[in-house]
């Protein structure tokens, strides 16, 4: 289904209620009444187009507009990159992490394996929070100030220098695959845990784990398909400016 | 990833991305991992890292040729490639992929080039799933810290050697990254916390 302006936000969210996380990115939340999605955009200030194309991109791994989406502003994507991470960073792994807890006080076999996952998981975090890290403080103030420079025309030695020390081909080239445990961790779980005698709660982290996954599958995939090119073509633009 | 294989497509035409999807949809153990069009700049960089088993690719959306950008990926990855070709396109197109989709092939066609070319009828049982006793030595030393050229000259292997059985490992266990491998090394009890010390 193309998610358009003219629906119902709560039709929308009834049809795929995995949206309400990305919707929440925006400032928009359940309890949302009758309004259509170009209302609610001016309710909160949003971009319509894009927040619709976002909508769209998540909703259906087919939709996916490069030429449209690398249309927007660098800074709509930046914005919605960093709300992405404090979501991963302050509900979603610290949810898994605490489930993971309480399912380990809560089993009666094998507690020193489980451990064993508990201890993998909070590797994990701390990776992860690492690689948030150097995109929060070096790649987005980086592509902030190169779209800003470009915008305004004013090429300032400082953006010259960022260009020369951390060019965006250095960041996809370190840009780790974060899925990649979180494949892992599945697999552990599905195929080598010992028998648990609480199935319930190894489902409950198991579905946090595929909501997780999907989730970072969608954003890793505007960071190297969306935002590298477009900082590229900005970069491009820029070396013209700079030889003249 | 056990017995399933992962795919990607490369078709900047997305009723024939659309449509392939479905085709393979009707086939065991198929998994799509990633949708491109070709034109993404940093596609080899992509490809690379998702390391997938059978990749789709349509020559005429890619901006060089296929033979130039297969290259790229040689040594790093080494997936089934599918050539998507249009029967009209000229032999140059053609010549670089020794499995061939055609536009005009019919679904049955399609399916079984492809059955025939990813065994896909094989029965999963008859591949052993547990590693051999090589296989968790080899997995102990990695877990251990130690490369593949440290490993190779432990055992009197080549280093390809080595990185063959890694892969064979990964695929077994369904699991990629050192970590993951020290979870299960760890739960098995092949290797013990004192011995990975600060790693895990
Ligand atoms: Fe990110
Ligand atoms: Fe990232």
């Amino acid at each position: 289904m193309l998610i358009d302006q003219n629906m119902k936000m709560a039709d929308v969210v009834l049809h795929d209620p995995t949206l309400v996380p990305i919707i929440n990115r925006f400032g928009v939340h359940l309890g949302m009444g009758d309004l259509n999605i170009s209302e609610i955009c001016k309710k909160h200030n949003l971009h319509l187009q894009f927040f619709t194309t976002i909508l769209n991109a998540f909703h259906d791994k087919l939709y996916f507009p490069k030429e449209q989406l690398q249309s927007f502003p660098a800074r709509l994507f930046v914005d919605y990159l960093q709300k992405a991470h404090r979501y991963f960073l302050e509900e979603k792994i610290p949810e898994i992490a605490g489930l993971i807890k309480e399912t380990i006080q809560e089993s009666s076999v094998n507690q020193k394996s489980y451990a064993i996952i508990e201890r993998f998981f909070v590797h994990y975090r701390d990776e992860f929070r690492t690689h948030i890290q150097r995109e929060e403080v070096k790649v987005f103030p980086y592509v902030l100030k190169l779209e800003k420079a470009l915008e305004e025309d004013k090429i300032t030695p400082e953006i010259e220098q960022l260009f020369h020390e951390y060019p965006i081909t250095e960041y996809q080239a370190e840009h780790e695959n974060v899925e990649e445990k979180i494949f892992d961790l599945k697999n552990i779980i599905v195929r080598h845990l010992p028998t648990p005698n609480n199935d319930r709660l190894w489902y409950q982290i198991l579905r946090e784990i595929f909501t997780l996954e999907k989730e970072l599958n969608e954003h890793s995939r505007i960071e190297d398909l969306i935002l590298i090119p477009k900082v590229k073509a900005m970069e491009n633009e820029l070396k013209l400016k700079m030889a003249k | 990833m056990g017995d399933l294989r992962t795919v990607v497509i490369i078709e900047k035409n997305l009723l024939i991305q659309a449509g392939l999807e479905s085709i393979l949809s009707e086939l065991p153990r198929l998994v799509i991992i990633g949708f491109y069009t070709g034109d993404e700049p940093n596609l080899n960089v992509l490809l690379t890292k998702q390391d997938p088993d059978i990749m789709f690719l349509n020559p005429q959306c890619l901006d060089v040729p296929a033979a130039n950008f297969l290259n790229q990926l040689k040594g790093k990855i080494n997936p089934l490639i599918f050539g998507l070709l249009d029967d009209n396109a000229p032999e140059s197109l053609k010549s670089p992929f020794a499995d061939r989709l055609m536009f005009s092939d019919n679904k049955q066609q399609i399916q079984n080039k492809i059955q025939e070319r990813c065994n896909l009828n094989n029965d999963p049982h008859d591949k052993a799933q547990v590693l051999s006793s090589r296989e968790i030595t080899i997995l102990k030393h990695v877990v251990l810290g130690l490369t593949n050229q440290e490993i190779a000259d432990k055992l009197f292997l080549s280093v390809h050697t080595v990185m063959t059985h890694r892969k064979n490992i990964n695929k077994k266990l369904g699991i990629k990254t050192v970590s993951g491998l020290m979870v299960y090394a760890l739960m098995n009890q092949l290797v013990s916390m004192e011995d990975l010390g600060d790693k895990i």
